[in-house]
């Protein structure tokens, strides 16, 4: 990493007054630029303590965080806040003022004029999905799920480069959260913000983070990797047992199937000679054969459909099985999912229409072995 | 007591009530209900202007700093257990040997420690209680202590405060009278008067007179709050309490 990182923590300590142990110890970690960066470990491991030095919500006993190279103390608290986003589990809204007037906080305070506030808020609203006609609603109007968009759109206000979010997802249900972070990762890819997220979840942090950074009791780094990395190759016990017994399930759900090597399977052209299809069958050691047309897939034909009509063209044989299809991005656990339930044992890949190459579990054993990006 | 003779309302004793309360001179004058309403208007004011400069600041900072839950039980018990008639009896005598009179301070003093409790409790805890997820996000976007104090923490508790200081102001007015007999006036002095000359329809005109200005003391309050509150505080009353 020799570009500068957006957030450095050289060797920052925490220790509480009247505590004896310190709740964070000695930590390191560089955070680059645009990147989604989630601190995870079990309670008490200082998560939540290291991120709100970062803005200095607690003030470290030692050691030195740098914003862009600048020292965090170098300035006011107060004014090196308003260029930070920060998003909390509670979120926080202010219940005495509109949705608008919520949003409109960081801006406001910093002295913007009237036009350029409204226009932000409006910007904002469309950002995170929010009709235009909450805007003049008041929180508990809201629900939760709603409340935390308004959240995210308040913390973007002043367009901070830094977004810091202590366990945002926390307080709504399990369905809310999936598209919360689906929406969150949708919004990093048209903003590029530096994201710090604290989560006590492991599946949060590999669905949403560039790297994960586990710590262990005390504010101790026990590993900091890419998702992947940390899943395929953790570096102790510690982080094995805390990212769980099903570590290779949870990698299906960071690879796509535009990752994998996909082989065109036992496919026959339908406009082919019926003696093109012994040959696929046996190489594929397959009962079944799918049929293409002009680059679609058209279904599965059958060997005992195949020898029971030795006259009938192919493309007149009967398709007994529809294709059970994914796409190239669907996640390798989707696609997993697809041939389990699928009587060929093989989900088709259909790439905007066009037959894509078919998947097996082979294929996905596989493409799991190595890691990611190779 | 030739004092309190001579500004005795000289009312026939077979009058009637309605006949008392329309004869302008019931109203107007030194004996009048418009001066005595007066005396009472500015007696209660002052104490409640006292108690909300020496409660709202003084909770509003305890609750922010978590300073002083035990001040609390204090204020509880205070609000339970002092006899606002006892206390301004009390404190008549050391008044009187202090050559301070009989008014102002004995009254003065027994109203206000009757308002300080509700003021102090309501502010107190509803400072206490605000979404400390808002004053969080308030902090942690660059709000200074004094607007986070201001404007989340206070502006949150607002109506809450203003409960406190209308209980305070009903209780106030109400208990106000007993100040006709310690020495003093005001719109009490009719029920005291009536006794006196054993005269039915001053007693219970007088009685109507403190009740109406209660009420009307409640009323008043919340129309202030109608009236001040902005709509977004406002609303805020009917989430609270829903």
């Amino acid at each position: 990493m020799t570009e500068q990182p957006a957030i450095r923590l050289d060797q920052v300590s925490k220790r509480f007054p009247g505590s004896e142990v310190e709740a964070v110890r000695s930590l390191s970690l560089d955070i680059p630029r645009g990147s989604i960066v989630a601190l995870i470990g079990p309670s008490g491991c200082g998560k939540t303590t290291t991120l709100r030095m970062i803005n200095r919500l607690i003030e470290p006993t030692g050691g030195r965080i740098e914003i862009e190279g600048v020292d965090v103390t170098s300035r006011a608290a107060t004014e090196l806040r308003r260029g930070i986003g920060y998003v909390i589990q509670q979120v926080g809204l202010f219940p005495h003022r509109t949705i608008a007037q919520n949003i409109a906080t960081v801006p406001k305070t910093l002295g913007w004029d009237r036009a350029r506030v409204d226009a932000r808020v409006e910007e904002l609203a469309e950002l995170v999905g929010l009709e235009a006609e909450m805007l003049d609603r008041y929180p508990d109007e809201l629900s939760g799920g709603q409340q935390q968009r308004v959240g995210v759109a308040r913390a973007l206000a002043a367009d901070p480069p830094v977004l810091l979010m202590d366990e945002p997802f926390g307080a709504v249900d399990p369905i809310v959260r999936g598209r919360l972070q689906d929406e969150l990762l949708a919004l990093q890819t048209r903003v590029h913000k530096t994201i710090v997220l604290v989560t006590h979840d492991i599946d949060e942090a590999v669905k949403v983070a560039d790297r994960i950074a586990l710590l262990n009791v005390g504010g101790i780094l026990e590993q900091y990797a890419s998702a992947d990395e940390l899943l395929r190759t953790p570096a102790n016990a510690f982080v094995e047992e805390f990212v769980g017994e099903d570590r290779g399930m949870k990698r299906l759900t960071l690879r796509l199937v535009s990752d994998l090597i996909v082989t065109d399977g036992a496919v026959v052209d339908a406009e082919a000679d019926r003696s093109a299809v012994p040959p696929v069958l046996r190489a594929a050691n397959s009962d079944w054969f799918g049929l293409t047309q002009d680059g679609r897939f058209l279904g599965w034909v059958s060997r005992q459909d195949y020898e029971a009509q030795p006259s009938t063209a192919l493309a007149d044989l009967p398709r007994a099985l529809p294709a059970a299809q994914v796409t190239p991005d669907s996640t390798l656990r989707r696609a997993m999912e697809v041939i389990m339930t699928s009587d060929t044992s093989t989900a088709v890949v259909d790439d905007g229409g066009r037959f894509g190459g078919v998947v097996t579990l082979e294929q996905i054993r596989a493409g799991l072995a190595a890691p990611e990006g190779s | 007591m030739s004092v309190v003779v001579v500004l005795q309302a000289a009312v026939p004793r077979d009058i009637g009530l309605f006949e008392w309360l329309l004869d302008g001179d019931t109203w107007t004058g030194r004996a009048g209900i418009l001066s005595s309403l007066l005396d009472t208007v500015i007696l209660c004011g002052a104490v409640m202007a006292t108690a909300i400069v020496l409660t709202v600041p003084l909770a509003t900072a305890l609750a922010h700093y978590r300073k002083g839950e035990l001040t609390l039980t204090w204020f509880v018990t205070l609000s339970r257990a002092i006899p606002t008639f006892a206390v301004a009896g009390l404190l008549v005598p050391i008044a009187l040997k202090r050559g301070w009179g009989f008014e102002p301070w004995p009254i003065f003093l027994a109203l206000l420690l009757l308002a300080l409790p509700p003021i102090y409790l309501n502010t107190y805890t509803a400072v206490r209680q605000v979404d400390q997820g808002a004053v969080d996000a308030a902090r942690a976007m660059g709000f200074r202590e004094r607007d986070v104090l201001f404007r989340v923490e206070l502006a949150l508790a607002m109506t809450v405060v203003l409960t406190g200081i209308r209980v305070a102001a009903v209780q106030v007015v109400a208990t106000e009278p007993i100040r006709a007999f310690l020495g003093g006036d005001g719109l009490g002095r009719y029920v005291r008067d009536g006794l006196g000359q054993n005269n039915d329809t001053l007693v219970v005109g007088g009685a109507i007179l403190v009740a109406a200005l209660a009420a009307t003391t409640g009323l008043a309050f919340a129309l202030l709050e109608r009236v001040v509150l902005p709509n977004g505080i406002r609303r805020l009353q009917s989430t609270q309490t829903r």
